[in-house]
């Protein structure tokens, strides 16, 4: 599975700053149900929730030759979400990635996605950074 | 049992909360958050990256630990901020704990900073699957 040192795909620097297209992300009562009989906990939006809106817009980025990533070796960093107010059941979020920061640090690549997550009166109702590790190697 | 703003104090641990982990949680994860990474679901794929059989999401872990935090703020909305580093991976079939305990807190904003973990236990040892989470909790007045 594993290239040759000199092959391997390294995700690309200059990608720094690139933002996606954004795309509608509805807080279903059903998707925040299958949540809450996951994990139990108090009712309301459960706090990872969002990990589900981040999925709908990963795609783009995950498959973005000009970014160049190479899935099969990354693993996820660190995650966090900073929320401006609180989420609605039955709202729609516009969600739109960026890419925040990219680094190479021992043969490993670090990538910051953070996603902005704006209501209908288009103000910022949640971020998610996610930092994504590419891997040197599979193991 | 939730927490109440007077009633808590730096130093104080939020209680455990304790889950084994299963193949169809962790299949219901992947359907509930679109996250269908082969990794979390085909041992082949799995064992190809070197583990020895899938692992849970990091999020999969993250929602729990997220649940031992919403129990305790009483209400998700109550939380600012959430974020964890991920560390050891889980295997099917093992035991995940989240914790954490409050390390500062600010009277005027009912806001309280809380350090977060979740163990596994491997080999008679505590290992971290995550380490180094905080929340921010606001108490609503």
């Amino acid at each position: 599975m594993q290239a040759s040192a000199g092959s391997v795909r390294r995700v690309n620097p200059a990608a720094e700053g690139k933002t996606y297209e954004q795309v509608a992300f509805e807080i279903s009562e059903e998707r925040v149900r299958a949540f809450q009989e996951l994990f139990g906990g108090p009712p309301g939006v459960p706090p990872t929730f969002l990990t589900a809106a981040e999925f709908t817009v990963f795609p783009q980025v995950i498959g973005d030759p000009e970014l160049g990533l190479d899935f099969t070796r990354v693993v996820h960093g660190t995650q966090e979400y900073v929320f401006h107010r609180p989420l609605r059941i039955g709202e729609t979020l516009r969600v739109q990635p960026r890419i925040a920061s990219i680094r190479h640090k021992g043969g490993n690549g670090f990538m910051v996605i953070e996603t902005q997550m704006r209501g209908v009166d288009d103000r910022v109702a949640a971020v998610a950074r996610s930092t994504m590790i590419e891997r040197e190697s599979a193991t | 049992m939730s927490a109440r703003f007077a009633d808590v104090h730096v130093g104080d641990e939020l209680p455990a909360l304790s889950r084994t982990v299963t193949r169809e949680d962790v299949r219901a994860y992947a359907n509930a958050s679109g996250d269908q990474n082969p990794l979390h679901q085909d041992d082949d794929v799995a064992r190809m990256v070197g583990f020895d059989g899938i692992i849970a999401h990091g999020m999969f872990t993250m929602g729990h630990l997220g649940a031992c935090v919403a129990g305790w703020a009483g209400d998700p909305a109550n939380i600012a901020r959430l974020s964890a580093q991920f560390r050891a991976p889980v295997f099917m079939g093992e035991e995940i704990v989240a914790g954490g305990r409050v390390r500062s807190m600010d009277e005027p904003s009912r806001t309280v900073i809380a350090e977060l973990w979740v163990t596994v236990e491997r080999d008679g040892r505590p290992e971290f699957a995550i380490r180094k989470g905080e929340a921010e909790v606001r108490f609503p007045r």
